[in-house]
């Protein structure tokens, strides 16, 4: 019996033998015990990073990933690229904004295209999307990952209330905490998260955890209780409603 | 077809496979987000390089891997990518299943080498044979085997027995 040398033995474990050199490990770990239970060690290390990255398979796909690959033509406009992965090379990555150049953008009305040009052009956090405003960058990525329950002080931004609104969307309000800093409602859409208001919002309301709804500017206030029925989430609400992605 | 359209096209049934792989790279689920994102950037900015005949789903993989190695070096030594306890909590956090084995998991996967913990991603968690690992890395098969051992070798030692 020829003693099994480790690259065997590991090509074995990952499945990477053919079937006559497979055979031939299997006879001679049946002569070997302790080698055996080498294998079956390394076996547990392969089953075990397999069911830790596994589950990424059938989560949802964010929004704004989808969105980067819709066809051009349905998609008036590419969204807008992440300022840097984590803004540290957010020079390198920048594309051009297409909407800007294009026509059925420049076509919107001049709400919308203010809406737009309000975003300070470091940000990134808007998309414009046959004329209509949706979040992009990390305001697409909190609206789609970020818990009200689980804040965090030092994310750029801040979800406040999550709810389903009469028509059956969900929606969250938030605050970029980032200058200049605003406030506004998105509401879960096909295409992604879409903006029905976006307001400048005071320093105070952004720099804190405040997240109550009276601390939104006026105007969206006035969005939430135009949509809001029945009751906001509560914290068991709110992930199941991100665990079923935002449906 | 557009070479951008079809790249865009292609990318898109492929971006489960794509967070997997960042996932098992980046370690916390932001993070590998914020890299697909940055990945699928390059990707249609560059959709012109890729031969039609070529599978796309190696070439966007050795894109990420790419964009993996430039933010690690673009971060340095002054921040570890990540705190391992914050992102165990996340892999916990989202498949909800036994969190302290997966805090366990991504804490040792975070001590691994770039050169151990890619490898790991490539052949154990996407699944490619030596030999295309070995290509996509622009290394000799050998150099992937020896680090996918030193790799498991870590591995057990950090993780227990009880793998």
């Amino acid at each position: 019996m020829n003693p099994i040398d480790d690259a065997t033995l590991q090509a074995y474990v990952d499945g990477k033998l053919d079937a006559a050199a497979r055979a031939r490990v299997d006879a001679a770990l049946a002569q070997d015990p302790a080698q055996a239970r080498r294998v079956q060690e390394l076996q547990a290390l392969n089953a075990r990073l397999r069911a830790a990255f596994d589950p990424v398979l059938d989560e949802p796909v964010p929004a704004h990933l989808t969105a980067m690959l819709q066809p051009r033509t349905t998609a008036a406009a590419t969204p807008t690229p992440l300022a840097g992965w984590r803004g540290t090379h957010a020079a390198r990555h920048r594309r051009p904004r297409r909407w800007l150049l294009s026509g059925t953008a420049l076509a919107a009305s001049a709400a919308l295209l203010a809406i737009g040009l309000w975003w300070h052009a470091g940000s990134d956090l808007v998309r414009m999307q046959n004329g209509e405003p949706y979040a992009a960058g990390v305001l697409a990525r909190a609206l789609d990952q970020s818990l009200a329950s689980k804040p965090d002080a030092h994310a750029p931004v801040a979800i406040g209330l999550s709810f389903r609104a009469a028509d059956g969307h969900i929606c969250r309000t938030f605050t970029v905490r980032t200058p200049p800093s605003r406030a506004g409602l998105a509401c879960h859409a096909a295409t992604g998260w879409a903006l029905p208001v976006i307001e400048p919002a005071s320093p105070a309301e952004a720099g804190e955890l405040r997240q109550a709804a009276s601390d939104l500017p006026p105007a969206v206030q006035a969005a939430v209780d135009a949509r809001l029925h029945g009751d906001v989430f509560d914290a068991q609400q709110e992930r199941a409603a991100r665990a079923a992605g935002w449906r | 077809m557009h070479s951008s359209d079809a790249v865009r096209e292609g990318l898109l049934p492929l971006l489960p496979r794509l967070r997997r792989l960042a996932r098992a790279l980046a370690g916390q689920v932001a993070d590998a987000d914020d890299l697909v994102q940055v990945v699928l950037e390059r990707a249609l900015a560059r959709a012109t390089q890729w031969r039609p005949d070529s599978p796309l789903d190696k070439w966007v993989f050795a894109i990420a891997r790419n964009a993996w190695r430039d933010e690690l070096r673009a971060r340095g030594r002054k921040a570890n990518l990540f705190v391992p306890e914050a992102a165990g909590e996340k892999v916990a956090d989202h498949t909800g299943t036994q969190p302290a084995r997966q805090l366990e998991l991504a804490a040792a996967l975070a001590a691994l080498s770039a050169d151990q913990r890619e490898v790991v991603a490539l052949v154990l968690v996407e699944g490619l044979t030596y030999d295309e690992a070995a290509a996509l890395l622009e290394v000799p098969v050998g150099t992937v085997t020896s680090r996918l051992a030193r790799a498991r070798t870590a591995l057990q030692a950090l993780l227990g027995n009880d793998a």
